[in-house]
Protein backbone atom coordinates (compact mmCIF):
# COMPACT_ATOMS: atom_id res chain seq x y z
CA UNK A 1 0.00 0.00 0.00
CA UNK A 2 1.97 2.92 -1.35
CA UNK A 3 -0.02 5.99 -0.40
CA UNK A 4 -1.33 7.62 2.81
CA UNK A 5 0.29 4.71 4.57
CA UNK A 6 3.38 3.50 6.36
CA UNK A 7 2.90 0.31 4.31
CA UNK A 8 3.41 -2.03 7.24
CA UNK A 9 1.53 -4.11 9.80
CA UNK A 10 3.16 -4.94 13.13
CA UNK A 11 2.57 -8.25 14.88
CA UNK A 12 3.48 -8.43 18.55
CA UNK A 13 3.50 -11.83 20.23
CA UNK A 14 3.53 -11.10 23.94
CA UNK A 15 3.75 -14.76 24.89
CA UNK A 16 6.86 -15.39 22.80
CA UNK A 17 8.26 -11.93 23.43
CA UNK A 18 8.74 -11.45 19.70
CA UNK A 19 7.72 -8.91 17.08
CA UNK A 20 7.40 -9.29 13.34
CA UNK A 21 5.93 -7.25 10.52
CA UNK A 22 4.57 -7.60 7.04
CA UNK A 23 3.50 -5.35 4.22
CA UNK A 24 0.06 -3.83 4.18
CA UNK A 25 -1.46 -5.38 1.08
CA UNK A 26 -3.16 -2.96 -1.29
CA UNK A 27 -5.86 -5.55 -1.91
CA UNK A 28 -6.79 -5.45 1.79
CA UNK A 29 -7.22 -1.67 1.60
CA UNK A 30 -9.23 -1.97 -1.61
CA UNK A 31 -11.56 -4.41 0.16
CA UNK A 32 -11.72 -2.98 3.72
CA UNK A 33 -10.58 0.65 3.19
CA UNK A 34 -8.91 1.16 6.58
CA UNK A 35 -9.38 1.92 10.27
CA UNK A 36 -12.00 -0.29 11.88
CA UNK A 37 -12.60 -2.00 8.54
CA UNK A 38 -9.12 -3.49 8.71
CA UNK A 39 -8.71 -3.76 12.49
CA UNK A 40 -11.80 -5.96 12.58
CA UNK A 41 -10.46 -8.10 9.74
CA UNK A 42 -7.14 -8.45 11.58
CA UNK A 43 -8.98 -9.25 14.81
CA UNK A 44 -10.81 -12.08 13.05
CA UNK A 45 -7.61 -13.35 11.47
CA UNK A 46 -5.89 -13.62 14.86
CA UNK A 47 -8.93 -14.16 17.08
CA UNK A 48 -7.63 -17.40 18.61
CA UNK A 49 -4.96 -15.28 20.31
CA UNK A 50 -7.52 -12.81 21.71
CA UNK A 51 -5.67 -9.89 20.10
CA UNK A 52 -5.78 -6.19 20.71
CA UNK A 53 -5.61 -4.49 17.34
CA UNK A 54 -4.53 -0.89 17.03
CA UNK A 55 -5.00 0.83 13.70
CA UNK A 56 -5.17 4.12 11.83
CA UNK A 57 -7.87 5.23 9.43
CA UNK A 58 -7.16 5.60 5.73
CA UNK A 59 -7.06 9.41 6.03
CA UNK A 60 -5.58 9.56 9.56
CA UNK A 61 -2.71 11.99 9.91
CA UNK A 62 -3.34 13.90 6.69
CA UNK A 63 -4.48 17.43 5.94
CA UNK A 64 -8.07 16.27 5.66
CA UNK A 65 -9.98 18.07 8.44
CA UNK A 66 -10.42 16.09 11.68
CA UNK A 67 -8.23 13.20 10.49
CA UNK A 68 -7.06 12.56 14.05
CA UNK A 69 -8.52 9.15 14.83
CA UNK A 70 -6.98 5.78 15.46
CA UNK A 71 -8.92 2.83 16.81
CA UNK A 72 -8.41 0.02 19.31
CA UNK A 73 -10.39 -3.04 18.29
CA UNK A 74 -10.73 -6.01 20.62
CA UNK A 75 -13.27 -8.23 22.31
CA UNK A 76 -14.58 -6.42 25.36
CA UNK A 77 -13.83 -8.44 28.50
CA UNK A 78 -17.05 -6.97 29.88
CA UNK A 79 -19.63 -7.33 27.11
CA UNK A 80 -18.02 -10.10 25.06
CA UNK A 81 -18.48 -8.11 21.86
CA UNK A 82 -15.80 -7.03 19.42
CA UNK A 83 -15.75 -3.26 19.96
CA UNK A 84 -13.91 -0.20 18.69
CA UNK A 85 -12.53 2.46 21.05
CA UNK A 86 -11.36 5.84 19.76
CA UNK A 87 -7.82 7.16 20.18
CA UNK A 88 -7.56 10.89 19.52
CA UNK A 89 -5.67 13.92 20.95
CA UNK A 90 -2.27 13.87 19.22
CA UNK A 91 -1.91 10.15 19.82
CA UNK A 92 -4.20 8.93 17.04
CA UNK A 93 -1.79 9.87 14.29
CA UNK A 94 1.34 8.63 15.98
CA UNK A 95 1.17 4.91 15.09
CA UNK A 96 1.20 5.68 11.38
CA UNK A 97 4.07 8.14 11.71
CA UNK A 98 5.90 5.64 13.91
CA UNK A 99 5.99 3.29 10.95
CA UNK A 100 2.93 1.05 11.16
CA UNK A 101 -0.66 1.45 10.02
CA UNK A 102 -1.79 -1.46 12.20
CA UNK A 103 -0.47 -3.34 15.21
CA UNK A 104 -1.80 -6.73 16.28
CA UNK A 105 -0.93 -7.50 19.90
CA UNK A 106 -1.58 -11.14 20.66
CA UNK A 107 -1.08 -13.52 23.54
CA UNK A 108 -0.17 -12.74 27.13
CA UNK A 109 3.17 -11.83 28.58
CA UNK A 110 4.28 -13.73 31.68
CA UNK A 111 5.59 -10.48 33.19
CA UNK A 112 4.64 -6.80 32.92
CA UNK A 113 5.80 -5.22 29.67
CA UNK A 114 5.24 -2.14 27.57
CA UNK A 115 5.60 -1.62 23.83
CA UNK A 116 7.81 1.10 22.45
CA UNK A 117 6.93 1.73 18.81
CA UNK A 118 9.12 4.33 17.16
CA UNK A 119 10.48 5.12 13.71
CA UNK A 120 9.69 1.74 12.23
CA UNK A 121 10.94 -0.24 15.23
CA UNK A 122 8.94 -2.02 17.93
CA UNK A 123 10.41 -3.16 21.22
CA UNK A 124 8.83 -5.20 24.01
CA UNK A 125 10.31 -3.78 27.20
CA UNK A 126 10.20 -4.69 30.85
CA UNK A 127 7.51 -2.75 32.74
CA UNK A 128 8.11 -4.11 36.23
CA UNK A 129 9.03 -0.62 37.48
CA UNK A 130 5.91 0.86 35.89
CA UNK A 131 3.50 -1.72 37.31
CA UNK A 132 1.48 -0.15 40.09
CA UNK A 133 1.99 3.39 38.86
CA UNK A 134 -0.98 5.51 37.96
CA UNK A 135 -1.49 6.87 34.45
CA UNK A 136 0.19 10.20 35.15
CA UNK A 137 3.22 8.59 36.74
CA UNK A 138 3.41 6.08 33.89
CA UNK A 139 3.35 8.75 31.19
CA UNK A 140 5.97 10.80 32.99
CA UNK A 141 8.19 7.76 33.52
CA UNK A 142 7.97 6.61 29.90
CA UNK A 143 8.75 10.07 28.54
CA UNK A 144 11.65 10.44 30.94
CA UNK A 145 13.05 6.96 30.31
CA UNK A 146 12.71 7.17 26.55
CA UNK A 147 13.89 10.77 26.43
CA UNK A 148 11.15 12.53 24.53
CA UNK A 149 8.41 14.77 25.95
CA UNK A 150 6.26 14.30 22.88
CA UNK A 151 5.91 10.52 23.14
CA UNK A 152 2.26 9.55 23.02
CA UNK A 153 1.17 6.98 25.59
CA UNK A 154 -1.72 4.53 25.69
CA UNK A 155 -1.63 2.96 29.12
CA UNK A 156 -3.54 1.56 32.05
CA UNK A 157 -3.46 2.49 35.69
CA UNK A 158 -4.02 0.35 38.78
CA UNK A 159 -7.62 -0.32 37.69
CA UNK A 160 -6.49 -2.15 34.55
CA UNK A 161 -3.80 -4.05 36.40
CA UNK A 162 -6.33 -5.11 39.01
CA UNK A 163 -8.91 -6.38 36.53
CA UNK A 164 -11.63 -3.79 37.02
CA UNK A 165 -14.54 -4.07 34.57
CA UNK A 166 -14.52 -0.28 34.20
CA UNK A 167 -10.78 0.00 33.61
CA UNK A 168 -9.90 2.20 30.69
CA UNK A 169 -6.94 2.62 28.36
CA UNK A 170 -6.00 6.26 28.91
CA UNK A 171 -4.18 8.55 26.52
CA UNK A 172 -1.17 10.33 28.05
CA UNK A 173 -2.62 11.86 31.24
CA UNK A 174 -6.20 11.95 30.10
CA UNK A 175 -9.32 9.85 29.91
CA UNK A 176 -10.37 8.31 26.63
CA UNK A 177 -13.46 7.01 24.87
CA UNK A 178 -12.75 3.43 25.97
CA UNK A 179 -16.08 2.33 27.40
CA UNK A 180 -15.40 -1.35 26.85
CA UNK A 181 -13.00 -2.29 29.66
CA UNK A 182 -10.02 -2.53 27.31
CA UNK A 183 -7.97 -1.40 30.30
CA UNK A 184 -8.81 -4.74 31.92
CA UNK A 185 -7.72 -6.50 28.74
CA UNK A 186 -4.34 -4.74 28.84
CA UNK A 187 -3.97 -5.83 32.45
CA UNK A 188 -4.86 -9.44 31.61
CA UNK A 189 -2.11 -9.44 29.02
CA UNK A 190 0.37 -7.88 31.46
CA UNK A 191 0.60 -5.00 29.00
CA UNK A 192 1.12 -1.77 30.92
CA UNK A 193 1.05 0.45 27.88
CA UNK A 194 2.16 1.46 24.43
CA UNK A 195 4.55 4.35 23.79
CA UNK A 196 4.42 5.84 20.31
CA UNK A 197 6.64 8.30 18.49
CA UNK A 198 7.59 8.63 14.85
CA UNK A 199 8.63 11.05 12.18
CA UNK A 200 7.68 9.16 9.04
CA UNK A 201 6.43 10.50 5.73
CA UNK A 202 3.20 9.54 4.00
CA UNK A 203 3.24 9.73 0.20
CA UNK A 204 0.15 11.01 -1.62
CA UNK A 205 -0.92 9.75 -5.03
CA UNK A 206 -1.93 13.22 -6.22
CA UNK A 207 -0.63 15.68 -3.62
CA UNK A 208 -1.91 18.90 -5.14
CA UNK A 209 -5.39 17.59 -5.83
CA UNK A 210 -5.60 16.14 -2.33
CA UNK A 211 -4.65 19.38 -0.64
CA UNK A 212 -6.92 21.41 -2.92
CA UNK A 213 -9.86 19.19 -1.99
CA UNK A 214 -8.96 19.21 1.73
CA UNK A 215 -8.81 23.01 1.77
CA UNK A 216 -12.16 23.16 0.00
CA UNK A 217 -13.72 21.08 2.77
CA UNK A 218 -12.01 23.19 5.43
CA UNK A 219 -13.40 26.35 3.84
CA UNK A 220 -16.92 24.99 4.00
CA UNK A 221 -16.38 24.01 7.67
CA UNK A 222 -15.14 27.52 8.46
CA UNK A 223 -18.48 28.78 7.16
CA UNK A 224 -20.43 26.08 8.98
CA UNK A 225 -22.42 25.73 12.16
CA UNK A 226 -19.55 24.84 14.51
CA UNK A 227 -17.68 28.12 13.98
CA UNK A 228 -17.25 30.16 17.16
CA UNK A 229 -18.23 27.28 19.41
CA UNK A 230 -15.76 25.55 21.69
CA UNK A 231 -15.19 23.09 24.44
CA UNK A 232 -17.36 20.57 26.20
CA UNK A 233 -19.68 23.40 27.24
CA UNK A 234 -21.04 24.08 23.75
CA UNK A 235 -21.40 20.36 23.15
CA UNK A 236 -23.44 20.15 26.36
CA UNK A 237 -25.54 23.12 25.22
CA UNK A 238 -26.29 21.33 21.95
CA UNK A 239 -27.44 18.37 24.04
CA UNK A 240 -29.86 20.60 25.95
CA UNK A 241 -27.58 21.16 28.96
CA UNK A 242 -26.95 24.87 28.49
CA UNK A 243 -26.29 25.61 32.15
CA UNK A 244 -23.01 23.71 32.07
CA UNK A 245 -21.31 26.79 30.66
CA UNK A 246 -21.92 28.98 33.73
CA UNK A 247 -21.33 26.04 36.08
CA UNK A 248 -17.88 25.35 34.65
CA UNK A 249 -16.88 28.91 33.75
CA UNK A 250 -14.94 29.84 36.95
CA UNK A 251 -12.52 26.97 36.31
CA UNK A 252 -11.94 27.28 32.58
CA UNK A 253 -8.38 27.98 31.53
CA UNK A 254 -8.05 27.37 27.78
CA UNK A 255 -9.41 25.24 24.93
CA UNK A 256 -7.53 22.87 22.66
CA UNK A 257 -8.17 20.45 19.84
CA UNK A 258 -7.11 17.05 18.63
CA UNK A 259 -4.80 16.83 15.62
CA UNK A 260 -6.07 18.90 12.67
CA UNK A 261 -9.56 19.02 14.14
CA UNK A 262 -11.28 22.37 13.59
CA UNK A 263 -13.30 22.21 16.81
CA UNK A 264 -11.49 22.57 20.17
CA UNK A 265 -13.33 19.89 22.10
CA UNK A 266 -11.03 19.98 25.16
CA UNK A 267 -11.86 22.32 28.00
CA UNK A 268 -8.89 22.59 30.31
CA UNK A 269 -9.84 23.52 33.86
CA UNK A 270 -7.46 24.79 36.51
CA UNK A 271 -8.16 23.34 39.96
CA UNK A 272 -4.96 24.25 41.78
CA UNK A 273 -3.90 27.42 39.97
CA UNK A 274 -5.53 30.63 38.80
CA UNK A 275 -7.46 29.83 35.58
CA UNK A 276 -6.93 33.37 34.37
CA UNK A 277 -3.18 33.02 34.44
CA UNK A 278 -1.75 32.77 30.93
CA UNK A 279 1.88 32.35 31.88
CA UNK A 280 3.29 29.09 33.16
CA UNK A 281 1.05 28.23 36.15
CA UNK A 282 4.03 27.34 38.32
CA UNK A 283 2.60 24.15 39.72
CA UNK A 284 3.19 20.92 37.83
CA UNK A 285 -0.39 19.67 37.90
CA UNK A 286 -2.70 22.70 37.84
CA UNK A 287 -5.78 20.96 36.56
CA UNK A 288 -7.40 18.58 34.14
CA UNK A 289 -8.33 18.33 30.47
CA UNK A 290 -12.07 17.70 30.30
CA UNK A 291 -13.08 15.86 27.15
CA UNK A 292 -15.70 13.42 28.36
CA UNK A 293 -19.11 15.04 28.08
CA UNK A 294 -20.93 11.97 29.36
CA UNK A 295 -18.82 11.85 32.52
CA UNK A 296 -19.11 15.58 33.14
CA UNK A 297 -22.89 15.53 32.79
CA UNK A 298 -23.10 12.37 34.88
CA UNK A 299 -21.29 13.94 37.82
CA UNK A 300 -23.23 17.18 37.46
CA UNK A 301 -26.48 15.25 37.64
CA UNK A 302 -25.30 13.70 40.92
CA UNK A 303 -25.31 17.23 42.29
CA UNK A 304 -21.54 17.72 42.46
CA UNK A 305 -19.95 21.12 42.10
CA UNK A 306 -17.95 21.74 38.95
CA UNK A 307 -14.74 21.58 40.94
CA UNK A 308 -15.69 18.32 42.63
CA UNK A 309 -16.72 16.81 39.30
CA UNK A 310 -13.45 17.81 37.64
CA UNK A 311 -11.34 16.59 40.55
CA UNK A 312 -13.18 13.28 40.38
CA UNK A 313 -12.54 13.00 36.63
CA UNK A 314 -8.86 13.67 37.29
CA UNK A 315 -8.80 10.93 39.94
CA UNK A 316 -10.51 8.54 37.52
CA UNK A 317 -7.96 9.32 34.81
CA UNK A 318 -5.05 8.70 37.16
CA UNK A 319 -6.47 5.35 38.26
CA UNK A 320 -7.38 4.46 34.66
CA UNK A 321 -11.08 4.20 35.36
CA UNK A 322 -13.87 5.15 32.94
CA UNK A 323 -15.32 8.28 34.58
CA UNK A 324 -18.63 8.02 32.71
CA UNK A 325 -19.10 4.52 34.13
CA UNK A 326 -18.24 5.81 37.60
CA UNK A 327 -20.89 8.50 37.30
CA UNK A 328 -23.52 6.04 36.03
CA UNK A 329 -22.78 3.33 38.60
CA UNK A 330 -22.53 5.81 41.46
CA UNK A 331 -25.91 7.21 40.48
CA UNK A 332 -27.44 3.73 40.46
CA UNK A 333 -25.96 3.09 43.91
CA UNK A 334 -27.28 6.38 45.25
CA UNK A 335 -23.79 7.75 45.93
CA UNK A 336 -23.59 11.51 45.62
CA UNK A 337 -20.60 12.35 47.81
CA UNK A 338 -17.43 13.01 45.81
CA UNK A 339 -15.07 11.68 48.49
CA UNK A 340 -17.09 8.49 48.87
CA UNK A 341 -17.19 8.01 45.11
CA UNK A 342 -13.44 8.49 44.82
CA UNK A 343 -12.87 6.01 47.65
CA UNK A 344 -14.94 3.44 45.75
CA UNK A 345 -13.07 3.65 42.42
CA UNK A 346 -11.15 0.44 42.92
CA UNK A 347 -14.20 -1.59 43.92
CA UNK A 348 -16.92 -0.15 41.70
CA UNK A 349 -18.49 -2.69 39.37
CA UNK A 350 -21.62 -3.16 37.31
CA UNK A 351 -23.07 -2.92 33.84
CA UNK A 352 -23.20 0.39 32.01
CA UNK A 353 -25.35 1.51 29.12
CA UNK A 354 -23.91 1.29 25.63
CA UNK A 355 -26.04 2.58 22.76
CA UNK A 356 -27.07 0.64 19.70
CA UNK A 357 -25.15 -2.53 19.04
CA UNK A 358 -22.71 -1.58 21.79
CA UNK A 359 -19.68 -1.60 19.51
CA UNK A 360 -18.93 2.13 19.21
CA UNK A 361 -18.19 4.44 22.10
CA UNK A 362 -20.88 6.80 23.43
CA UNK A 363 -18.01 9.24 24.03
CA UNK A 364 -19.43 10.66 20.79
CA UNK A 365 -22.94 12.03 21.36
CA UNK A 366 -25.65 10.06 19.59
CA UNK A 367 -27.14 13.00 17.75
CA UNK A 368 -26.08 15.85 15.49
CA UNK A 369 -24.57 18.67 17.56
CA UNK A 370 -24.48 21.84 15.51
CA UNK A 371 -24.79 21.06 11.82
CA UNK A 372 -27.90 19.95 9.95
CA UNK A 373 -27.49 16.39 8.73
CA UNK A 374 -31.08 16.15 7.39
CA UNK A 375 -31.57 12.74 8.97
CA UNK A 376 -34.54 10.99 7.45
CA UNK A 377 -34.51 7.67 9.27
CA UNK A 378 -33.78 6.36 12.73
CA UNK A 379 -31.32 8.59 14.63
CA UNK A 380 -29.63 5.61 16.29
CA UNK A 381 -29.02 3.94 12.94
CA UNK A 382 -27.70 7.24 11.60
CA UNK A 383 -25.24 7.54 14.51
CA UNK A 384 -23.90 4.02 14.19
CA UNK A 385 -23.34 4.40 10.45
CA UNK A 386 -21.70 7.78 11.07
CA UNK A 387 -19.40 6.17 13.63
CA UNK A 388 -18.57 3.27 11.32
CA UNK A 389 -17.62 5.70 8.55
CA UNK A 390 -15.56 7.89 10.92
CA UNK A 391 -13.71 4.87 12.32
CA UNK A 392 -12.93 3.56 8.84
CA UNK A 393 -11.50 6.81 7.46
CA UNK A 394 -9.98 8.07 10.74
CA UNK A 395 -12.22 11.03 11.44
CA UNK A 396 -12.65 12.45 14.95
CA UNK A 397 -15.91 10.84 16.09
CA UNK A 398 -17.23 13.90 17.92
CA UNK A 399 -16.43 16.22 15.06
CA UNK A 400 -18.12 13.68 12.78
CA UNK A 401 -21.48 14.45 14.43
CA UNK A 402 -20.83 18.21 14.19
CA UNK A 403 -19.82 18.61 10.58
CA UNK A 404 -22.16 17.53 7.78
CA UNK A 405 -19.53 18.94 5.42
CA UNK A 406 -17.63 15.68 5.89
CA UNK A 407 -19.85 13.64 3.60
CA UNK A 408 -19.34 10.01 2.73
CA UNK A 409 -18.98 11.00 -0.92
CA UNK A 410 -16.24 13.46 -0.02
CA UNK A 411 -14.39 10.96 2.16
CA UNK A 412 -14.44 8.45 -0.69
CA UNK A 413 -13.28 11.06 -3.19
CA UNK A 414 -10.40 12.07 -0.92
CA UNK A 415 -9.44 8.43 -0.53
CA UNK A 416 -9.39 7.95 -4.30
CA UNK A 417 -7.30 11.08 -4.83
CA UNK A 418 -4.93 10.13 -2.07
CA UNK A 419 -4.44 6.46 -2.98
CA UNK A 420 -5.50 5.93 -6.62
CA UNK A 421 -7.61 3.01 -5.39
CA UNK A 422 -11.12 2.58 -6.80
CA UNK A 423 -12.94 3.04 -3.54
CA UNK A 424 -16.62 3.68 -4.10
CA UNK A 425 -19.93 3.60 -2.29
CA UNK A 426 -20.40 -0.09 -2.98
CA UNK A 427 -17.16 -0.89 -1.14
CA UNK A 428 -18.03 1.45 1.73
CA UNK A 429 -21.48 -0.06 2.12
CA UNK A 430 -19.98 -3.53 2.36
CA UNK A 431 -17.39 -2.41 4.93
CA UNK A 432 -19.97 -0.58 7.04
CA UNK A 433 -22.37 -3.50 6.74
CA UNK A 434 -19.67 -5.86 7.99
CA UNK A 435 -18.88 -3.60 10.96
CA UNK A 436 -22.53 -3.35 11.91
CA UNK A 437 -23.34 -7.03 11.38
CA UNK B 1 21.23 34.66 21.23
CA UNK B 2 19.64 37.98 22.19
CA UNK B 3 16.12 38.22 23.39
CA UNK B 4 13.94 41.05 22.24
CA UNK B 5 10.81 41.67 24.22
CA UNK B 6 8.39 41.79 21.41
CA UNK B 7 4.89 42.03 22.73
CA UNK B 8 2.44 41.87 19.86
CA UNK B 9 2.50 39.59 16.92
CA UNK B 10 4.43 41.23 14.10
CA UNK B 11 6.94 39.05 12.31
CA UNK B 12 8.32 39.37 8.79
CA UNK B 13 5.04 38.34 7.22
CA UNK B 14 3.12 35.93 9.40
CA UNK B 15 1.36 36.92 12.59
CA UNK B 16 0.74 34.35 15.31
CA UNK B 17 -1.77 34.81 18.08
CA UNK B 18 -0.94 32.08 20.59
CA UNK B 19 -4.06 32.74 22.63
CA UNK B 20 -6.26 32.04 19.62
CA UNK B 21 -4.33 28.85 18.85
CA UNK B 22 -6.14 25.61 19.67
CA UNK B 23 -3.05 23.45 19.34
CA UNK B 24 -4.26 21.28 16.47
CA UNK B 25 -0.91 21.10 14.64
CA UNK B 26 -2.52 21.66 11.24
CA UNK B 27 0.02 24.45 10.57
CA UNK B 28 2.88 22.09 11.31
CA UNK B 29 1.56 19.47 8.92
CA UNK B 30 0.81 22.02 6.19
CA UNK B 31 4.36 23.36 6.46
CA UNK B 32 5.73 19.84 6.33
CA UNK B 33 3.70 19.18 3.20
CA UNK B 34 5.17 22.30 1.61
CA UNK B 35 8.66 21.02 2.31
CA UNK B 36 8.26 17.34 1.49
CA UNK B 37 5.33 17.10 -0.94
CA UNK B 38 3.92 14.45 1.37
CA UNK B 39 2.56 14.35 4.89
CA UNK B 40 5.37 14.67 7.43
CA UNK B 41 6.41 16.82 10.37
CA UNK B 42 10.18 16.66 10.41
CA UNK B 43 10.89 19.54 8.03
CA UNK B 44 8.25 22.01 9.21
CA UNK B 45 9.61 25.43 10.17
CA UNK B 46 6.50 26.17 12.20
CA UNK B 47 5.74 23.81 15.07
CA UNK B 48 3.30 23.57 17.91
CA UNK B 49 5.17 23.83 21.17
CA UNK B 50 3.45 21.26 23.38
CA UNK B 51 6.09 20.13 25.80
CA UNK B 52 4.21 21.14 28.94
CA UNK B 53 1.08 19.09 28.42
CA UNK B 54 -0.01 18.77 32.06
CA UNK B 55 0.09 22.54 32.42
CA UNK B 56 -1.93 23.16 29.27
CA UNK B 57 0.84 25.53 28.22
CA UNK B 58 1.22 25.57 24.46
CA UNK B 59 2.23 27.94 21.73
CA UNK B 60 3.83 28.13 18.30
CA UNK B 61 7.47 28.44 17.22
CA UNK B 62 8.39 29.76 13.78
CA UNK B 63 11.86 29.73 12.33
CA UNK B 64 12.61 32.63 10.03
CA UNK B 65 15.82 33.46 8.17
CA UNK B 66 17.57 35.13 11.07
CA UNK B 67 15.03 34.95 13.87
CA UNK B 68 13.13 32.49 15.94
CA UNK B 69 9.60 33.65 16.72
CA UNK B 70 8.23 32.07 19.89
CA UNK B 71 4.52 32.80 20.29
CA UNK B 72 3.65 31.97 23.87
CA UNK B 73 0.33 32.54 25.64
CA UNK B 74 1.81 35.58 27.37
CA UNK B 75 3.05 37.17 24.16
CA UNK B 76 5.44 36.88 21.26
CA UNK B 77 9.19 36.83 21.70
CA UNK B 78 11.63 37.18 18.83
CA UNK B 79 15.10 35.77 19.23
CA UNK B 80 17.90 36.76 16.90
CA UNK B 81 19.67 33.61 15.82
CA UNK B 82 23.36 33.61 16.55
CA UNK B 83 23.49 37.06 18.10
CA UNK B 84 24.97 35.61 21.25
CA UNK B 85 24.85 32.34 23.13
CA UNK B 86 26.06 29.56 20.91
CA UNK B 87 24.18 26.61 22.28
CA UNK B 88 21.26 27.50 20.02
CA UNK B 89 23.20 27.36 16.77
CA UNK B 90 24.72 24.02 17.73
CA UNK B 91 21.38 22.32 17.24
CA UNK B 92 20.97 21.48 20.88
CA UNK B 93 17.33 21.24 21.87
CA UNK B 94 16.03 24.05 24.04
CA UNK B 95 13.38 23.61 26.67
CA UNK B 96 10.67 25.19 24.57
CA UNK B 97 11.73 23.24 21.51
CA UNK B 98 10.27 19.84 22.22
CA UNK B 99 10.32 18.73 18.60
CA UNK B 100 12.33 15.73 17.42
CA UNK B 101 14.52 17.89 15.21
CA UNK B 102 15.70 21.18 16.74
CA UNK B 103 14.19 24.20 15.06
CA UNK B 104 17.53 25.77 14.33
CA UNK B 105 18.46 22.83 12.10
CA UNK B 106 15.41 23.36 9.90
CA UNK B 107 15.00 25.45 6.77
CA UNK B 108 13.67 28.94 7.53
CA UNK B 109 10.21 30.10 6.53
CA UNK B 110 10.02 31.19 2.89
CA UNK B 111 6.34 32.20 3.15
CA UNK B 112 5.58 29.27 0.82
CA UNK B 113 6.54 31.56 -2.02
CA UNK B 114 5.91 29.03 -4.78
CA UNK B 115 2.61 27.76 -3.36
CA UNK B 116 -0.55 29.03 -4.96
CA UNK B 117 -2.23 29.47 -1.57
CA UNK B 118 0.55 31.57 -0.10
CA UNK B 119 1.66 30.56 3.39
CA UNK B 120 0.11 27.15 3.99
CA UNK B 121 0.01 27.65 7.76
CA UNK B 122 -2.22 30.68 7.28
CA UNK B 123 -4.48 28.82 4.88
CA UNK B 124 -4.92 25.76 7.08
CA UNK B 125 -5.44 27.36 10.50
CA UNK B 126 -9.07 26.64 11.43
CA UNK B 127 -9.34 29.52 13.90
CA UNK B 128 -7.26 32.18 12.09
CA UNK B 129 -4.62 32.24 14.81
CA UNK B 130 -2.04 32.58 12.04
CA UNK B 131 -2.58 35.46 9.65
CA UNK B 132 -0.64 37.37 7.04
CA UNK B 133 0.81 40.66 8.10
CA UNK B 134 -1.01 43.39 6.25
Amino acid sequence: MEYLSSERILIVDLEAGEVSEYDLDEDLVAEKIGGAGITKALYEQYQEDEPIVLGAGLLTGTLYPASSLAVITARSPVTGKVCHAPVTYHAGIELKYAGFDYAVIKGRSDKPVYLWIHDGVADISDASELWGKNLWQTTDALRRTLGDDLIQVLAVGPAGEGGSDIAQVGVNYWSSGDRFGFGKLFGQKNLKGIALRGMGLLEIADPEAFVDAAFEVLSSIKNGASVGKKGVEDICAALGEGDVKDWLAPLVHRYSACYNTPYPSHTFVFLDADPKKRTDPGTDEPGFRVTDVEALLGFKKLGLSAEAACRLMKACAKQGVDAAAVAELSGKAGKTDAAAIEASLSSLTGTVFLPGRGIFSPWSPQQPLFGDFSISGDKGEWWERRMAVAYVFGIHPIFAVMAPELTEENLLEMSRIGTELELDREVLDIVVGDLLS
Amino acid sequence: MDLINHKGTATMGVNIDALKCIGCMACEMACGYHRDDGFAFLSACIVLYRGREKKNYFGVILKEEERLVVARPEGVEVKIIGASGDEDTSGEKKDEDASAKPMLLREPCDLCEEMKYGPMCVKVCPVDAITLES
